[in-house]
């Protein structure tokens, strides 16, 4: 519901619409889609989150740490428990190398228990996998899957989504067996774009050379902060000589530095959490991919994402202030409801005709013969005639040549 | 209660009416069965120095078509579970450690109803028809999942869980039961757990529940145990049992060590916290000690509440109440003195414990037999699961020395299919010596496993004769092998096989309260009544598979890439290169040079020039040679990479 603020853009539309009704269907179907992509078609009304902690084994318990810090964080700046999805593939709490049961400390201090009585795991130890993953982020579950476990964002969704692990150029190891790679990444995040599953995602990701897991990212809205650059490795910030492991990650310790200075109304930006990273304290250099994103930073609060700060409307009686409120918004929307009646229609022409296209192209012949002879036979047959083949004609090439 | 009005006034009066009769009507009906929420906790001393902590919650609710969807007290959610799934009966546990049945006993209501196996286990009986229950299993395993953040869900693929007809408990093909071995157990299982409590850990006995010190115990199951029906309506049953070592002052545990004099505890040593009052909406809040047979045989208590400060122990506070306990011969077991919470408050806290004066040595009663597996063989190929039972003796201090007679054991054990287990290959070992399957085995059932699709399960009614002092069955398995996909992360560390059961069905662990008034109403001791084979879990097995080298595929791509490519190159090398050309080329540029160049060729092509013709005529033809040779040898390795991987 958009009853405040318009961009400039979306003002220009009453006289565009009436233009636009009178050209070609394809060009109508671009200003829909431009239309559709302009980053105020929803008002930011909820917050997700999504930690992610993808390594196993008890020699990398800093990174459950990190991912727990940002967890009390998040949670602390008002997100709750069911709009937090956090993903651990090991247990450390419990672990029998543990000395401190039941305990997750990420400072030798051991002033702060990570893993206090109110800690809510949705997928953990071997559920943590690049296909669960990318199940949260897209939402193609089984029916079965409960609603705890499902990112249940809509279009006027901030996201934050925090990594952390081992990583290299353009990936990320899940439990050391499999990659999340670049593209998947951005696969993932086009794929939540076009379904409406948010309105901005920050991207947070703490591993060796993080930049480049954001490399093929196209889709606009996302910002994405890494601890280093290619060809930096992302360090730990200090051993604690009880717990007999490092704790905690530098990248995620000086984000925490920063966060424990505020409170949920605190107005800091994003800009000044960039510009708190010092590389001489990171030991590598921290990027930021703000190419995508729209708003100017020094005016976006970290609360838009890290926390849940929703806006009141102030009204004197329930009533009375409903239907004030809607009698604002009544004109805007009639032209919104107009403005997403051609989008779809745009749409749905837009649809038919890729199908069609579709349709004409895969008719080919020999494609039909190939699948033809590929019906009948075992295909491992088929491959092995054409590796046959393939040697046949080298020999017989070899033999001309001399 | 106001009679109802006959409706002579006008007709808008009907419905109030109505509503007024139904609200009485419906009050009238829910007052004698409300929902109700009790809390209770037992102590236990344990013979090796050890103290037991059993806390028992119960809420129930009525029949749900006299409430309709509301609960007072009763948790929603597991409400909500049962109408869905049509849950008569299911039971799920969360254990760390195993039950020491040696030193912690193995035939009282304890160790037969709380004692689990490590990891998750669930069972659920369904009221369904059979064809639906897999598919309302699956869907129960991810709600469960998702209730209790633990991967429960992992039980919902056919390979995970069996349907068992008598082996571990009697029923007519609608339960289904499910082990994870390694599942973790943590503070995320427990939090759930304690919000289904209407106090959550805020007030009353749940407040003792501070996790450091729980998880820092030697075992810990969590349990939740639901049965439903028409007539009873939902209870709900949820235990914790942890067996904690008392964190003692250092100089006493010293002390004790050389006296060996028990270590003395409080609640304030066991969980860091005192008790302070009930939770308010409990009906009733007991905390329990419980005194061993060993312990009372020594000690002689007479029966009097007084005894609670003798010349062996101490305890802290002065009991409201002393309870004797029989066990099912109608043998004096155990003595229980009795605490009500709702005499103590935030100002004045329990922190009942109990002080050693004597040194004391004593022993639980064992289980007829102990069981115990293990594995046998070596080597990736094969193998054989082995079962030991050796016996206790305990029938001779029950029946005499009576040898003639025999004990009967059930065995219940599920198996992988990746261990493919050979039935036919059973052996039985009776003292030494080999027995035929029939001298021993009375009912035996297979359901033997499918690759990809279903587990081994073994059920068998086996027939110890009384004098066996030991007995152990052997079964031979293959090792399998798993797609390259399917091994977990840590495929390194091993497979498991999820413990077995035996239990003894002529054995009960019932404990009788004879003097206990009916009206005491407490659900833990109503538990320890109820008539329950005494039964327990074996060690889970690790099994070592064969793994794959994980970065072998990405080995042969590099390898075989490798190969091509020098292949192709020099091919197109020796096709496209024109040898007579490049000489002439040479020639033309070496006379265009200078002096030097010049001086160079002479230096050069004196001795090279004769010698330089052959030798290139000569290795064109060699290089031909080896071409052929290379091709050959190439084409062969590839052809048979191929072929063997297809």
């Amino acid at each position: 519901m958009a009853f405040g603020r318009r961009s400039p853009g979306s003002s220009r539309h009453p006289p565009a619409l009436t233009i636009v009704t009178a050209l070609l269907l394809a060009s109508l179907y671009f200003a829909a889609a431009a239309a559709a992509l302009s980053p105020t078609d929803a008002m930011h009304n909820n917050n997700w989150a999504v930690l992610v902690c993808t390594s196993r084994f008890w020699f990398n318990y800093r990174h459950m740490a990190n991912t727990l810090s940002l967890y009390r964080t998040v949670k602390r700046l008002g997100i709750p428990d069911e709009r937090i999805i956090l993903m651990l593939a090991d247990d450390m709490a419990c672990n029998p190398r543990n000395s401190y049961p039941a305990q997750v400390f990420n400072n030798e201090n051991h002033q702060l228990n990570l893993y206090g009585d109110n800690v809510e795991v949705d997928y953990r130890g071997y559920e943590v996998t690049v296909e669960n993953f990318l199940r949260v982020l897209t939402g193609r579950h089984e029916s079965a899957v409960p609603r705890s476990k499902r990112l249940l964002s809509d279009e006027g969704s901030h996201i934050l989504l925090y990594m952390t692990g081992h990583g290299g150029d353009e990936f990320l190891k899940f439990q050391d067996s499999e990659e999340l790679q670049s593209h998947d990444l951005a696969d993932a995040v086009k794929q939540m774009k076009e379904k409406h599953r948010f309105k901005e995602l920050l991207i947070m990701v703490d591993t060796c050379q993080a930049a480049t897991l954001f490399s093929q990212l196209q889709s606009p809205g996302v910002l994405a902060i890494g601890s280093s650059m290619k060809g930096e490795n992302s360090y730990s910030h200090h051993l604690d000589s009880d717990v007999g492991v490092s704790v905690v990650d530098r990248f995620t310790y000086y984000t925490l530095a920063f966060f424990e200075k505020l409170n949920m109304y605190s107005n800091a930006s994003l800009n000044s959490l960039f510009t708190s990273y010092n590389p001489s304290m990171l030991l590598s250099t921290a990027y930021y991919r703000m190419d995508l994103y729209e708003r100017p930073l020094n005016e976006v609060p970290v609360t838009n994402f890290f926390g849940s700060v929703m806006k009141t409307l102030h009204t004197d009686s329930a009533y009375t202030g409903f239907l004030a409120a809607h009698d604002n918004e009544t004109p805007m929307s009639t032209g919104d409801n107009l403005d997403d009646h051609f989008m779809l229609k745009g749409r749905a022409i837009a649809r038919r005709s890729t199908i069609e296209k579709e349709a004409q192209l895969t008719p080919h012949g020999w494609t039909e013969v190939l699948a033809e002879q590929l019906e009948g036979k075992n295909t491992d047959t088929v491959v092995m005639y054409g590796l046959g083949a393939m040697g046949i004609l080298l020999a017989l090439s070899t033999w001309l040549s001399m | 209660m106001a009679p109802p009005r006959p409706p002579t006034g006008p007709i808008l009066f009907l419905p109030l009416v109505f509503l007024f009769l139904f609200t009485t009507a419906a009050a009238s009906a829910a007052a004698p069965e409300d929902e109700k929420f009790t809390e209770e906790l037992l102590l236990r001393p344990l013979p090796d120095r050890k103290a037991l902590a059993h806390f028992h919650f119960r809420s129930s609710a009525p029949p749900a078509a006299s409430v309709g969807r509301h609960h007072h007290l009763f948790p929603k959610a597991i409400s909500q579970l049962v109408k869905k799934y049509h849950i008569s009966e299911l039971e799920l546990s969360f254990t760390q450690g195993r039950w020491n049945y040696e030193q912690w006993g193995g035939f009282d209501p304890m160790s037969t109803n709380n004692a689990k196996p490590p990891g998750v286990e669930l069972w659920a009986v369904f009221d369904l028809p059979l064809s639906e229950i897999d598919a309302t299993w699956k869907n129960l395993t991810h709600t469960l999942s998702g209730l209790f953040c633990a991967s429960i869900n992992f039980l919902e693929s056919s390979t995970a869980f069996s349907a068992p007809r008598w082996g571990f408990k009697l029923n007519e093909g609608n339960l289904r039961y499910g082990a994870l071995p390694r599942e973790a157990v943590c503070t995320e299982n427990l939090t759930p757990w304690l919000k289904l409590l209407p106090c959550r850990d805020k007030a009353g006995i749940a407040s003792l529940l501070y996790r450091p010190s729980i998880y820092k115990g030697y075992y810990h199951s969590q349990k939740l145990k639901l049965r439903s029906s028409q007539s009873l309506g939902i209870i709900l049953d949820q235990t914790l049992t942890v067996v904690l070592q008392p964190n003692n002052v250092h100089g006493e545990q010293l002390h004790s060590n050389h006296g060996q004099l028990q270590p003395n505890w409080s609640m304030r040593h066991l969980f860091n916290r005192k008790l302070s009052g009930k939770c308010l909406v409990s009906k009733s809040s007991r905390v329990f000690i419980e005194v061993d047979k060993g312990i009372a045989d020594e000690v002689n208590i007479s029966g009097s509440v007084h005894s609670w400060s003798n010349e062996f122990f101490v305890l802290s506070n002065s009991p409201d109440k002393l309870i004797k306990g029989q066990n099912h011969l109608e043998m004096q077991s155990s003595f229980l003195y009795v605490y009500d919470a709702s005499n103590y408050s935030e100002e004045q806290p329990l922190d009942l414990g109990i002080t050693w004066k004597l040194p004391l040595i004593w022993t639980c009663t064992p289980s007829p037999f102990h069981a115990s597996r293990f594995l046998m063989g070596s080597g990736n190929e094969r193998g054989s699961i082995a079962l030991s039972f050796m016996s206790t003796n305990l029938h001779k201090k029950i029946s005499g020395s009576a040898n003639d007679c025999s004990i009967k054991a059930v065995i219940f054990q599920v198996v992988p299919w990746y261990v493919k287990v050979y039935y036919h290959s059973l052996e039985i070992f009776i003292d030494g010596s080999r027995k035929t399957v029939s001298e021993v085995v009375d009912k035996i059932h297979v359901i033997p496993s499918e690759d990809k699709l279903l587990p081994g399960t073994l059920e068998m009614l086996l027939r110890f004769p009384c004098s066996m002092q030991s007995g152990t069955l052997t079964l031979d398995f293959d090792k399998g092998f798993l797609h390259i996909d399917e091994y977990p992360p840590d495929a390194n560390q091993g497979f498991d096989i999820p413990s077995a059961l035996v239990s003894f069905p002529e054995f009960s662990s019932a404990r009788s309260y004879p003097e206990i008034d009916p009206v005491l109403g407490s659900p833990l001791l109503e538990n320890f009544q109820e008539d329950s084979v005494v039964k327990s879990y074996t060690e889970v097995l690790l099994v070592p598979l064969t793994t794959p080298d994980f970065s072998m595929p990405y080995n042969v791509i590099t390898f075989t890439c490798t190969v091509l490519a020098l292949y192709f190159g020099s091919l197109l090398n020796a096709l496209r290169r024109r040898i007579g050309e490049e000489e002439r080329e040479l020639k033309k540029r070496a006379t265009r040079h200078g002096l030097i160049s010049r001086l160079l060729a002479k230096l050069r092509g004196q001795k090279v020039d004769p010698s330089e013709s052959g030798s290139s005529f000569e290795s064109t033809g060699s290089k031909k040679l080896l071409f052929k040779v290379v091709f050959v040898a190439v084409a062969a390795v590839l052809f048979h990479y191929f072929s063997n991987n297809s």
